[in-house]
């Protein structure tokens, strides 16, 4: 099952795609022989708990999950299966919140968080952990980033190999025809925020870049 | 790190206004110049007429260069405590509602949207956005703009 | 001329090649008015606000993304031009701009398309990015 794990809609500040057209360019990719399932949409600093996707996924053949990108101290990290017990400890605008915390707060109440693009410059985990800060609680990174400059990806996927982290693939879609641009290959099938918390726990997933989600793919994920 | 945003928040509701200012042919010309523009209804006034035109028109983002007419107020912004600097330019929405012409008299009208911090690769922002729309002498709203900036503690 | 039923989802405008020169940004400079020397137009100010080099006005990149749309759809279609400016741009160095059909729609009456663009350097920088929505016409 391949999922998009990373983009932003309208409901983020930067974005300018709605999620029907993110689902309409995933038809216009399905013609070209690619196959995709589903995406996460991964808002910057909240949660929308009042959308609704589900006519929009019926109606185009995608599932539609929600999450949640969060600023915090030590980078950007990605948060699946929100809870509201989670947003009731965290305040997910808070800019600076501890990462540390919010990674033990997320397991606490169901979820899971993921660093996003850890090879970023300037602000990518690889950075604070350089600087000698520990995180261990990190298991899975954002392996393959869609928006990564060159050699952050690289990078991400030296910090991988380094401290044996897992690593999942998305977008960082903020423009509609950007969507989909790198994914995760789940073993499990996946319909709802649950089901994707309990495939990243079950460590069956790996990043690929879109032009390798056909149905004859055997690629591993190659860095470009 | 705190983060607490502190501003003049009395400013949102506000409107702040200019003009009217005549938008000139050497304008029109010279912005066209700027960006390499050399459609002849941007350049020359014939062509624009013979395009059904009163006189030349402006390139759609033209009322760009025109929104700093409106003097904005300081909004003191604080972020952590302490003042902030810089004032980056983050991005732009232009949205053209009517052709804008030589000869054409603009009054702007700009208020304060947003306020709101974000981190990225280049540490933690605020992001001010402003609003401005632009009316030509016959009240007819031309473009709306909408102008991000980014500040730092 | 360009008709809303010529368009599909998918399709590529452009590119456009082109590059800022110093001159260029001078006197753009000048016609928004905005007092040089300044970080668009002197290298020791640029230095000041941390930049490599003097950059190209945001509105000014703007603008010259707007003509590739106005090129391709006609003078007076584009509606909507929505763009974050994501690094900075040089002078004297090659941009791309190019842009992508992303939705075509019928709304309030319009042939609406809409398109991503995008400003981009040599080594695949991104400069600018945005969205923007054209009107066109029907075949008649």
């Amino acid at each position: 099952m391949y999922l998009d794990m990373h983009s932003h809609s309208v409901s983020s500040d930067d974005s300018r795609a709605t999620v029907e057209q993110y689902l309409k360019w995933i038809q216009v990719l399905r013609k070209r022989g690619h196959v995709i399932d589903g995406i996460v949409l991964t808002e910057h600093r909240k949660f929308d708990y009042d959308k609704d996707y589900s006519a929009l996924a019926s109606q185009y053949d995608v599932v539609v999950l929600k999450g949640s990108e969060l600023d915090t101290r030590y980078g950007h990290v990605l948060v699946y299966g929100v809870t509201e017990p989670l947003t009731n400890d965290i305040d997910f605008s808070n800019v600076a919140m501890d990462t540390r915390e919010l990674l033990k707060a997320a397991r606490q109440h169901g979820a899971y968080a993921v660093p996003a693009h850890p090879g970023r410059f300037g602000i990518g985990l690889t950075e604070y952990i350089q600087q000698g800060e520990i995180f261990d609680d990190v298991r899975i990174v954002e392996r393959l980033n869609g928006g990564s400059r060159k050699g952050e990806n690289e990078r991400a996927w030296e910090l991988c190999d380094d401290k044996g982290y897992l690593g999942v693939g998305g977008s960082d879609a903020h423009l509609t025809s950007h969507i989909c641009v790198c994914l995760t290959k789940f073993e499990a099938s996946i319909k709802t925020e649950h089901e994707l918390v309990d495939a990243l726990l079950s460590e069956q997933f790996k990043p690929v870049w879109l032009e390798d989600a056909t149905n004859n793919s055997t690629s591993e994920g190659i860095i470009k | 790190m705190a983060t607490e945003l502190d501003y003049d928040r009395s400013l949102h509701g506000i409107e702040h206004e200019a003009g009217p200012f005549e938008v000139t042919e050497s304008q029109i010309q010279a912005f066209s110049r700027g960006i390499a523009e050399t459609n002849p209804i941007y350049t020359d006034a014939a062509a624009a007429k013979s395009q059904g035109f009163q006189n030349i028109v402006a390139p759609p983002t033209f009322c760009t260069i025109m929104v700093h007419r409106v003097e904005l107020p300081d909004i003191n912004l604080k972020f952590g405590g302490k003042p902030t600097g810089g004032g980056m330019h983050a991005g732009q929405r232009v949205q053209s509602r009517a052709p804008i012409m030589a000869g054409d008299k603009l009054t702007a009208s700009s208020h304060l949207k947003d306020v709101y911090p974000k981190t990225g690769r280049t540490g933690t922002m605020v992001f001010i956005v402003w609003e401005t729309t632009f009316r030509n002498q016959d009240g007819m709203v031309v473009a709306d703009v909408q102008e991000s900036f980014i500040r730092r503690g | 001329m360009l008709y809303f039923e010529d368009v599909e989802l998918g399709d590529e405008i452009g590119p456009l090649e082109t590059e800022a020169t110093d001159a260029g940004v001078l006197e753009f400079c000048e016609v928004w008015a905005n007092r040089t020397p300044n970080r668009f137009t002197d290298q020791a100010i640029a230095e000041q606000s941390n930049l490599p080099g003097p950059i190209v006005p945001g509105i000014m990149s703007m603008g010259m993304m707007a003509r590739l749309l106005t090129d391709w759809a006609g003078a007076e279609s584009l509606k909507d031009l929505d763009v974050v400016f994501r690094q900075p741009v040089p002078h004297h160095k090659p941009i791309t701009i190019a842009a992508t059909v992303t939705d075509t729609r019928q709304e309030d009456g319009e042939n609406v398309v809409e398109c991503d663009i995008m400003m981009t350097g040599a080594e695949g920088e991104r400069y600018v990015g945005g969205k923007a929505i054209i009107a066109l016409p029907s075949k008649p």
